[in-house]
């Protein structure tokens, strides 16, 4: 996300040595450390996607490869509140919540030497151990000696110990009686039997083993090799599940876990694979309840980030499952202004829940910023037409005038019939365009009971431009053309006129006459206004020719709009 | 899914973000959340009763409302973990390698002062505690420490008022580089402590509770660093609870075979804790079922059943059910080829078993012949020729009568391919059944006649 709700992981002054390090390959050493950190702790603050992550990640890579391209070697003890090069501290943070170093050293790491051949790969996976220990996750599988050694690198050396040790300085026999243990296991009699029947020995003798027989089996470990297990593993189980009849609640949680781990891998073909095969196996429950746990927040989160933010285009994999995924969770990141990559994927999973979940965006849309309310109100209006009013009604309410002119245009196609009542309060608007839209919309979908509402808005005190003018003029002549007709024949003879002039109001009215009249059915409306247009000046004479050449163009008669 | 990224830091931003995104999806955030609750409840209670202790008699009703928070406390724990480890190391307190938050509260980081009194740095509670014991226990520390060897001596005391399930473990430190070394090194205890693991992990498992696969996996860790070939590992094997030194000794097989066949370094992790636990399935069979072909038959699934309580994916978990599905199948079966793990499990299994079953009848390298011949069929023929490769014509424990009329026991496993029939071995002496001191290389002096079951 591009705020990132918590302060960068700049060094405070606990994580640089209080006097730096005087050697070259120190200051070299301690700037990767610092980078190492600040990376590995990037992931666990922001959306692995963010720019900022990878400008920490770019930090690392050249600190990394400046340092080893210049000394060759960097040989790194660690202890538990720093680090040392050569003898001078590096890395120095005595908060052991927060120490890379005490991390390091309490899963029994003590020395880590980056040789000069590691490769980028390899100095990538040392920052996923890192970030990963960072996060606080996978505590009952592994720790990050065991994690380090999964690997087995071939340019980064680590010397370990078990974590802690038995402080021998006294030590003491053991009793001779054991402490009491409850519920031991014992195997039962005869277990791992009957053996098969094996055929008599053959001689034994050593044959070199092709490779290429062997290579399948090593794949079995290989890059994409998960999801196949993991269909496997899910026919195996829920067969056997149902054969030995198993509590469902045995498997509900391990098939969450799958569908978790295949969304963080961004597997989505496969997921979609396992939804198939959990239903030709019978396991159509357990199917529903881990579709059920798209919705979550935390799966929501793994869809995220296994998006690029990006991304010009949701990946095709994701559009099956977009209408399974947690809309409250996508409402509650919209509402905290996520970048645009990522609101371009959050608002397309809310649109994809709707018109089944419109009451969810309803609910939010006053906390959205403008562009996304427009954005998600457009879409319940035109997924759920019948909620047209209630957006309206929110969208009116609002303060952004652009909000109210979209209520607007919506309500101005809304089915059935609109509320006029806040229609013509908006009539009073403090936004001139908002005023005009609003008489426009009444004009066609208002009746004669918001004529007064129009006749007030033009006799009112308040100064209104040509443009409002116009529009209320034709507003009044479209819901009560007879009533119009009369007011406006009124308007367009002002008694005072010549006394002292016409007054801005008197302006305005006029000038609505005119367009008014111009809309007005029949044939008395045209000389009318040619009668006017002879005897008046410049401005007035001029909309009356206007108002007389649109009347004449119009395919349908005087009621079309512009 | 997503667009392929355009350079190496989209890369490795896209594919950091995933490992991430697995690891928060691997998280048994619950179960975590439980134990470092429970565990910060236990350590400040425990702490606050010792010191208690020093200023009240243990009848004091004072002691009423601690006492009752301190089995509630470890009970909950019981129930989730099994055996509970509280451990203070320096001015940490860890409980089943969870580290307790001890900044800022008195409670916890006084513990390992008040267990340091009587030179003990940890409890290891094997099973709950009701009221009156929990007393005793208090009562016990808070006790005049004994002038020599207080540790044991509060030991002696616990048990004598009935307090049988607590073990007093002595005062820990972090080990600091370049010490760990020897003791790293030594293969005898490591796999003593491999057998120890093994049978605290059936005992949890039997009794309900959930796999927890860190302090096994550090164990194969140590295997593999050591090295499955070493001898010594291969001459204690018999030193644990029979199901123990079954899943030590298919572990070594297994890790053997996995080596050779060029396995990595995370799937061989992930082998060797599959081979100590692939029979935990009898743990939830009853016992008239077990017994017998149909034990058998369904221990697998039920050991893949009981996996499933761990909570939290992770590939090596998927690997682990997939081995323990799978390490009875045979290679040719129609409902499709067991996984590699699986494969080279089943392998290991069927030859321990058969030593197990057959020790007196059939000597190691007959069963290994037997399996040779059957390989294609129940075996994958590579694997199976992988495995004879690396246990040689006479395999560790095999019963030698040599050519010089003395007779030995083999030691070793296949150290290259010119050691093949010249292991390692130990003069045996059939009277006593006493092996000498010394190894003795046949691919250096004497040769072998035959080999003898037994």
């Amino acid at each position: 996300m591009d705020r990132p709700t918590r302060s960068p992981p700049r060094p405070s002054p606990a994580t640089t040595a209080e006097r730096g390090p005087t050697a070259p390959v120190a200051q070299a050493a301690g700037a990767v450390l610092l980078a190492l950190s600040r990376a590995a702790r990037s992931f666990v603050l922001y959306d692995p996607g963010n720019a900022l992550v990878r400008q920490f990640l770019a930090d690392y890579q050249a600190k990394m490869r400046a340092a080893l391209d210049q000394y060759g070697e960097l040989a790194i003890e660690v202890r538990p509140i720093d680090m040392l090069v050569q003898g001078e501290v590096v890395y120095h943070d005595a908060d052991r919540e927060k120490s890379l170093s005490f991390r390091l050293f309490r899963d029994g790491l003590r020395r880590l030497t980056i040789l000069p051949h590691a490769t980028w790969e390899e100095q990538l996976k040392l920052l996923e151990i890192l970030a990963v220990r960072y996060s606080g996750v996978r505590q009952q599988e592994d720790d990050t000696v065991t994690l380090l050694r999964r690997v087995g690198f071939r340019g980064i050396a680590v010397v370990a110990v078990e974590g802690f040790t038995p402080a021998e300085e006294t030590p003491e026999p053991a009793l001779d009686e054991r402490v009491g243990r409850t519920g031991r296991f014992r195997p039962p009699v005869g277990w791992d039997t009957p053996l098969r029947k094996l055929p008599a020995p053959g001689p034994l003798a050593f044959r070199e083993v092709a490779d290429e027989s062997l290579a399948p089996l090593r794949a079995e470990d290989g890059e994409g090799a998960v999801a196949e297990l993991v269909l496997s593993l899910a026919r195996d189980l829920v067969q056997e599940a149902m054969r030995a009849g198993w509590p469902r609640s045995d498997l509900v949680a391990f098939f969450a876990e799958l569908r978790d781990a295949l969304l963080a891998d961004g597997e989505l073909g496969s997921l979609r694979r396992l939804v198939d095969l959990l239903g030709e196996v019978g396991g159509g429950e357990l199917r529903e309840e881990m579709l059920r746990g798209l919705g979550d927040a935390r799966t929501l989160d793994l869809v995220l980030a296994a998006v690029p933010e990006d991304a010009a285009r949701l990946p095709p994999d994701l559009l099956p499952f977009l209408p399974l995924l947690g809309i409250d969770a996508a409402l509650e990141q919209l509402a905290g202004n996520p970048g645009e990559g990522r609101r371009r994927l959050l608002t397309q999973i809310v649109l994809a829940r709707l018109p089944r979940e419109a009451d969810a965006v309803l609910r939010r849309l006053p906390a959205l910023d403008a562009r996304l309310a427009r954005d998600l109100g457009r879409g319940i209006v035109a997924r759920a037409p019948e909620r047209t009013n209630e957006v309206v009604r929110q969208f009116l309410a609002q303060a952004d005038e652009e909000l109210r002119l979209e209520g607007l245009a919506a309500l101005e196609s809304a089915p059935g019939e609109v509320p006029l009542q806040p229609l013509c309060e908006l009539l009073r608007d403090t936004s001139e365009p908002v005023r005009a839209r609003a008489a426009e919309v009444l004009g066609r979908r208002g009746d004669e009971s918001v004529l007064d509402a129009l006749r007030g808005a033009l006799e009112g005190s308040r100064e209104i431009s040509p443009g409002e003018a116009e529009k209320l003029g034709r507003a009044l002549a479209e819901v009560a053309p007879i009533a119009a007709a009369r007011l406006f024949a009124g308007w367009l003879e002002p008694k005072a006129r010549f006394l002292r002039g016409l007054s801005p109001q008197q302006r305005a009215q006029q000038w609505a006459a005119v367009a008014g009249t111009g809309a007005l059915p029949g044939t008395d409306p045209e000389p009318i206004l040619s009668a006017l247009a002879e005897r008046s000046e410049d401005e007035l004479r001029r909309h009356c020719l206007a108002t007389l050449a649109r009347r004449r163009k119009a395919p349908r008669g005087p009621a079309s709009h512009e | 899914m997503a667009p392929p990224p355009t350079n190496d830091l989209s890369l490795a931003q896209l594919s950091l973000g995933r490992a991430i995104g697995r690891a928060r999806a691997g998280e048994d955030r619950e179960l975590a959340q439980k134990v470092r609750e429970g565990g910060e409840a236990l350590a400040h209670v425990m702490a606050g009763l010792l010191k208690m202790s020093k200023v009240h008699a243990p009848d004091n009703r004072a002691f009423d409302a601690p006492v009752d928070q301190l089995a509630r406390a470890l009970d909950e724990l019981v129930n989730l973990l099994g055996t509970v480890h509280l451990v203070a190391v320096e001015d940490q307190v860890y409980v089943n390698e969870v580290r307790i938050r001890a900044e800022g509260k008195g409670g916890a980081r006084d513990l390992g002062a008040e267990l340091a009194r009587h030179n003990a740095g940890g409890l290891s509670f094997h099973a709950g505690l009701d009221r009156t014991a929990v007393r005793a226990l208090v009562a016990g520390f808070a006790q005049k420490p004994a002038e020599v060897a207080p540790r044991r001596a509060l030991q002696q005391v616990l048990l004598e008022r009935g307090v049988r399930s607590v073990e007093l473990a002595p005062r820990f430190r972090f080990q600091t580089q370049g010490e760990d070394q020897p003791m790293r090194r030594d293969p005898v205890e490591a796999l003593l402590r491999t057998l120890g693991l093994v049978e605290e992990t059936y005992d949890n498992l039997a009794a309900g509770r959930i796999l927890n696969p860190l302090p096994l996996r550090r164990a194969v860790v140590e295997i593999l660093e050591i090295g499955p070939e070493v001898p010594e590992l291969w001459e204690n094997l018999g030193g644990g609870a029979p199901h123990a030194t079954h899943a030590a000794s298919v572990a070594l097989v297994a890790l053997l075979v996995g080596k050779a066949a060029g396995l990595r370094p995370a799937a061989l992790q992930d082998l060797g804790l599959a081979a100590l636990i692939h029979d935990v399935g009898y743990a939830c069979l009853p016992s008239d079922v077990a017994a017998g072909p149909e034990g058998l038959v369904r221990h697998p699934p039920e050991g893949a059943r009981i996996m499933l309580r761990q909570r939290g994916f992770s590939e090596s978990k998927l690997r682990r059910l997939r081995a323990v599905l799978d390490h009875h199948r045979d290679h040719m079966e129609p409902r499709g080829r067991p996984s590699a793990l699986g494969q080279v499990l089943r392998l290991a299994e069927d030859y321990a078993t058969l030593l197990r079953v057959h020790a007196s009848s059939i000597s190691p390298s007959d069963a290994l012949g037997s399996m040779a011949r059957a390989a294609g069929s129940a075996y994958h023929p590579a694997l199976t020729q992988v495995m004879v490769n690396v246990l040689g014509r006479y395999p560790p424990g095999t019963l030698l009568e040599l050519e010089d009329g003395r007779y030995a026991r083999s030691v070793s496993p296949v150290r290259g391919p010119d050691t093949f029939a010249a292991p390692l071995v130990r003069i045996y002496d059939l009277k006593t059944r006493a092996l000498s001191r010394e190894r003795h290389d046949l691919a250096v002096e004497g040769a072998v006649h035959r080999a003898l079951p037994g």
